[in-house]
């Protein structure tokens, strides 16, 4: 590398340092993310969801299905309300997502084989409450039904352990890979915490061209015949290496003090992260080559960073997406970061089926790199 | 009053002459809403594929496949015969559930020995996780139901017998709000308002630093005009278009994307109108300190994950520490992205929303305060640091080697 290179890298880095507002963004932006997101997913599972039980019956029958309800997985007696109406209040505060009534003469009911109904009641406005609230209340009306059916069989004359056969005779077992707790840090955390790290890196990237075009020094620099190329690839390789040095701490805090997932090993990881950042610097740079200032540049980029993550398919699933837009959502280097990062880290997959996300953002690279370096001579001419 | 017009109108011109303003000001919103409709559109997940490893190949194992096959929630992947095969398809993304049905299951099941029938379900994404983990309990639930009515039956019940026992004690679920567990419902408004706020603050907060840049901010200062005149002027144009965007979302949201708004339409209105009003004098105060336009730009931008994810619009407040929710409180998006829940989705009266109506009013009197009386002195130019995008201009093209040419052709002449 020559002397002039490395002074090319020297000045850029210099400038990056002295705008202030940028050095602050890269600096504390990225960990600051982190730990914040961090400490908002703190409680990691939705565990202890706030139930209410309205006991209209208060027989001894009545108090089974209570207790049912307060060994029921991740649900969390924390209130008998001595009506409907009281029930109906407090979830509409938002202080209960499960609401439970047992009705009036429910012993007397279940004692003469007649028909009754426990009314479960789920707040869904919150759905990731409402998922999880829902599972809890399927297994505990599975024990319920299945009970009070064995006693029914059982009053009917048949033996016990036949008429536990009856209803429980299939058997399921549950298991959830690659995230088998459930743990919203692994899935969420660190995600969230790159979004916001490729939120910085375009404000960044989007000052590469036009902070040198829309500068009085572009003139000096044009005059020289100086190359725009070793300019620009130098200025380039100092930004991603900046880029690069604000993700390396968070993920060495990321795996390494919170021991997130991390399936493929460091190296890997690292690398693919790289050619993100190379990806998104040449977007950026795509935006400032075409921009005619620097603001504009910014708000380009911000307008493509922000939806960037919801259309990534790294949290709504691309499949759930409209057909149409499934084929478009690939044209961003986002999305192949966010869900080959979800591959690398939980599943690790194999090179074999990692190589095309590995492929597609150096093509993405190359076409954006590509089409800056038309766009900025075309206006130069 | 003609001062204040005048203000606005030259405001509403500038905004006019910025195509890219003009763009985040009346597209960008409506961009952001259909966009984002679009991708939340199916509202729930269904057809989760799924593979069922049936290694038994009896009838039992058949009627599983054909509960999980009658389903809307799963679609079944054909050609999965092994463990292993499913191992791959998991991991590869293919496959986001399975179901394991081991040999001699039926055998094993009417003979008393201990069997299982393993579901798995891919937890690497939380929401085909989650969903998958509640389908499959549903399908387990109806299936069980059904081969208990069966075995009843075979034992010798009626109809009307089995109905008797199956349904001694009938749990009935339902869910208030969303009824469907829609993600539209959950998301959409909460994106929306997200997107109201920082559009809206990156419109307004250019309204003083373009000034500065252009070095007319000292004739506002300099001029006899009231400061509450100069601020109302430069914001009008903002909140009208602020205001007119979040009625135009609530609209696109209800009859396009078919998110669920109910309630008061008053209370949308009030929520809306205090709402806009804190978020657009913000933007003035922003841009009334910022050094330059980029500056303002670049900090509220990254201002809309950590408010959205701090609101606990997402993640329940009660799993959010408490010092985060103090914080959380602070700011009027988390007020307001929980008041647009609690009327649009819960449809809650004024006897529930009163104390976000309240802190909301609170924000919008002291965001007009602090934006109507703002002090007219002019902030010396930072001389210690830099300039460069931290200065009171940021780079920009004034095509100078175009300039230069003219110039030198021109003194050829």
């Amino acid at each position: 590398m020559t002397n002039l290179n490395l002074k090319i890298m020297r000045r850029e880095l210099c400038y990056m340092w002295r705008d202030r507002g940028l050095r602050n963004i890269l600096m504390f932006g990225p960990l600051l993310g982190l730990l914040l997101f961090l400490a908002i997913y703190n409680a990691q599972n939705i565990k202890d969801i706030p139930t209410a039980i309205v006991d209209l019956d208060r027989s001894s029958s009545s108090r089974e299905i209570s207790e049912k309800i307060c060994n029921a997985e991740n649900l969390k007696v924390v209130t008998y309300p001595t009506s409907y109406q009281e029930l109906e209040g407090q979830i509409q505060r938002g202080e209960i997502i499960v609401g439970v009534v047992i009705p009036e003469n429910f012993a007397r009911d279940v004692a003469l084989h007649r028909h009754t109904q426990v009314l479960l009641i789920i707040d869904a406005s919150n759905t990731a409450y409402a998922t999880n609230a829902s599972t809890a209340v399927l297994g505990v009306t599975r024990t319920i039904s299945a009970e009070a059916g064995i006693k029914t069989l059982m009053s009917k004359g048949m033996d016990p352990a036949q008429a536990k056969d009856t209803y429980l005779a299939v058997d399921f077992k549950e298991e959830g890979w690659f995230n088998p707790t459930l743990n919203y840090v692994y899935f969420l955390v660190l995600a969230m915490a790159l979004n916001f790290w490729q939120q910085c890196c375009t404000i960044a990237a989007s000052i590469n061209v036009i902070g040198e075009t829309g500068v009085k020094s572009w003139l000096q620099i044009r005059a020289i015949g100086f190359s725009k190329f070793r300019l620009f690839f130098n200025k380039s390789l100092i930004h991603i290496m900046v880029f690069m040095a604000m993700i390396i701490p968070v993920y060495i805090i990321a795996f390494g003090v919170f021991k997130l997932p991390l399936a493929c090993g460091f190296g890997p990881m690292l690398f693919f992260t790289l050619l993100f950042a190379i990806a998104l610097h040449s977007l950026g740079t795509l935006m400032s080559s075409a921009a005619n200032n620097a603001m504009d540049s910014t708000r380009f980029g911000m307008m493509v960073a922000l939806p960037s993550f919801v259309l990534s398919g790294y949290t709504w699933p691309i499949e759930a997406m409209p057909g149409f837009l499934q084929p478009v959502v690939w044209i961003f280097p986002q999305t192949w970061f966010f869900q080959g990062f979800n591959y690398l880290t939980f599943k690790n997959p194999g090179w074999d089926f990692m190589a095309s996300y590995f492929w597609a953002l150096i093509i993405i690279a190359l076409v954006c790199y590509s089409l800056a370096t038309l766009i900025t001579a075309w206006m130069e001419r | 009053m003609k001062q204040l017009w005048n203000i606005a109108h030259y405001e509403f011109l500038h905004v006019l002459k910025d195509p890219i303003l003009i763009l985040i000001v009346f597209i960008a919103p409506l961009f952001y809403a259909s966009l984002f409709g679009v991708v939340y559109f199916s509202a729930i997940l269904h057809d989760v594929p799924l593979a069922i490893v049936d290694q038994d190949h009896s009838a039992l194992s058949r009627e599983i496949r054909l509960a999980f096959a009658n389903d809307d929630s799963f679609k079944i992947i054909a050609g999965i015969d092994s463990y292993e095969e499913m191992e791959i398809g998991m991991k590869n993304g293919t496959l986001r559930a399975g179901i394991v049905i081991p040999q001699d299951f039926e055998q094993s099941l009417y003979q008393n020995h201990p069997t299982q029938v393993l579901a798995v379900y891919d937890a690497s994404n939380l929401i085909w996780g989650l969903n998958s983990r509640k389908f499959i309990r549903e399908v387990i639930n109806d299936f069980s139901t059904q081969h208990t009515a069966v075995r009843l039956a075979s034992a010798g019940y009626s109809p009307q017998e089995i109905e008797n026992i199956m349904n001694s004690v009938e749990c009935n679920v339902t869910a208030w709000n969303n009824p469907t567990y829609s993600y539209t419902n959950y998301l959409f408004m909460g994106l929306m308002m997200m997107a109201v706020h920082q559009l809206g603050l990156f419109g307004v907060c250019l309204c003083v630093t373009r000034e500065k840049e252009r070095k007319s901010w000292i004739q506002y200062l300099a001029a006899s005009i009231p400061t509450w005149k100069i601020a109302l002027g430069k914001s009008l144009p903002y909140l009208i278009m602020n205001f007119f965007n979040y009625s135009l979302i609530l609209w696109v949201s209800s009859r396009f994307v078919q998110v669920k708004i109910e309630g008061s339409v008053a209370l949308l209105i009030i929520l809306g109108l205090l709402y806009v009003i804190t978020v657009t004098f913000a933007g003035f105060i922003i841009s009334l300190y910022s050094s330059n336009s980029l500056q303002a730009t670049r900090y509220l931008m990254l201002l809309s994950l950590p408010l959205f994810m701090i609101s606990g619009y997402t993640w329940p407040k009660a799993y959010i520490p408490e010092i985060l929710n103090y914080i959380g409180v602070l700011f009027p998006s988390t007020w307001m992205m929980l008041g647009i829940r609690m009327v649009s989705i819960n449809t809650a009266g004024l006897q529930l929303l009163w104390p976000t109506l309240l802190v909301l009013g609170i924000f919008a009197v002291l965001a007009g305060y602090f934006a109507l009386n703002f002090k007219k002195e002019r902030n010396q130019p930072n001389k210690s640091s830099l300039s460069l995008n931290g200065g009171v201009s940021y780079p920009r093209k004034t095509n100078m080697l175009r300039a230069l040419r003219q110039q030198i052709r021109a003194s050829k002449l």
